[in-house]
């Protein structure tokens, strides 16, 4: 067994959540008393700065794509939570906007990051959803895998 | 002033317009009201759903293919003197972990579709764990541990 290495002024780790590939660990930090998300490299315990995120704590409820280029969690917007979507690689932040005035409670991420389930409150009840993101974002799928071109036709 | 709030109007619609927002799933989502009183502690895997559903009073851990939209059998999971607090499922849906409470302790335990066992996984130092997450393969489990009322997380490399 391990222990994830804290960071200097983690006081405490909370909620965590690894990407498919077994390479990320995202976990909520208490930094001088704002719950944070932090990303670590499993293999190094290098931790990767998440400037989309900076701000609109408290944190909670992270998720990881495959490779960890998305990462999901709820944060605060004002008075109210609300899930995002913060892509690695070009730095883009998506919302998750809920009608009906539902809250999100917790969310998660399929690995290859084309579906979301989210826990909401609902009238004073936990419900369940899910949303697709295939218009959304780009898949995050494990290295070598085969794409689906169509096999090459022989030649007659 | 006018052609600023204009522009910014008209970007607004384009991108209210784009289509490139989460859509929900209604056949999904409906089922997923069905026949539960509350759900929470959703876990995706690629094809898999795992949460826990209430259904008279009682939490179960429930694991829906989305493929048909049903949920199948995990023999030897629910166990009536057990409550889950929290789970997570790998990527090919064979693996779930579980942290369950039961007689006032609440462990660790692996689950393994196909051979339908649950495995307790002892914490090294003891701790109480709470939140849990497997990698895609399953073969790799980060938890939430409370000891001496801080919270760590360990990595733990299963076989």
């Amino acid at each position: 067994m391990e222990r994830a290495s804290g960071g200097l002024l983690a006081t405490s780790q909370q909620d965590p959540a690894l990407s498919g590939n077994g390479k990320w660990l995202a976990v909520i930090s208490d930094l001088r008393g704002r719950q944070t998300v932090q990303l670590r490299n499993v293999i190094n315990g290098s931790i990767q700065a998440l400037p989309q995120l900076k701000r609109h704590q408290p944190h909670s409820s992270p998720s990881l794509s495959w490779n960890g280029r998305y990462i999901a969690l709820i944060t605060q917007h004002g008075r109210r939570r609300m899930a995002v979507i913060a892509d690695r690689l070009n730095g883009r932040l998506h919302p998750i906007q809920l009608p009906g005035g539902r809250d999100p409670i917790q969310v998660s991420l399929a690995p290859d990051a084309q579906t979301l389930a989210l826990q909401v409150t609902d009238q004073g009840l936990w419900r369940v959803e899910i949303f697709d993101l295939s218009d959304v974002l780009e898949i995050d799928r494990p290295a070598g895998q085969a794409l689906s071109t169509p096999p090459l036709t022989p030649a007659p | 002033m006018k052609m600023v709030s204009l522009s910014l109007g008209l970007l607004i619609l384009i991108a209210g317009c784009s289509g490139e927002r989460p859509r929900p799933r209604p056949e999904l989502n409906g089922l997923l009201r069905q026949s539960v009183s509350s759900r929470r502690d959703p876990s995706l895997a690629q094809v898999w759903l795992a949460s826990l559903g209430k259904r008279g009073g009682r939490e179960r851990i429930e694991l829906i293919d989305l493929r048909n939209r049903r949920p199948v059998p995990l023999p030897g999971l629910n166990r009536a003197d057990a409550q889950p607090i929290s789970l997570s499922v790998s990527g090919d849906g064979a693996r779930i972990a579980v942290v369950q409470q039961r007689d006032d302790r609440t462990e660790l335990f692996l689950y393994r579709r196909n051979a339908a066992a649950l495995q307790r996984i002892p914490l090294d130092p003891p701790g109480v764990p709470r939140s849990v997450s497997l990698d895609g393969s399953g073969r790799l489990l980060a938890v939430e541990v409370s000891r001496n009322g801080r919270w760590d997380v360990d990595l733990i490399r299963l076989p």
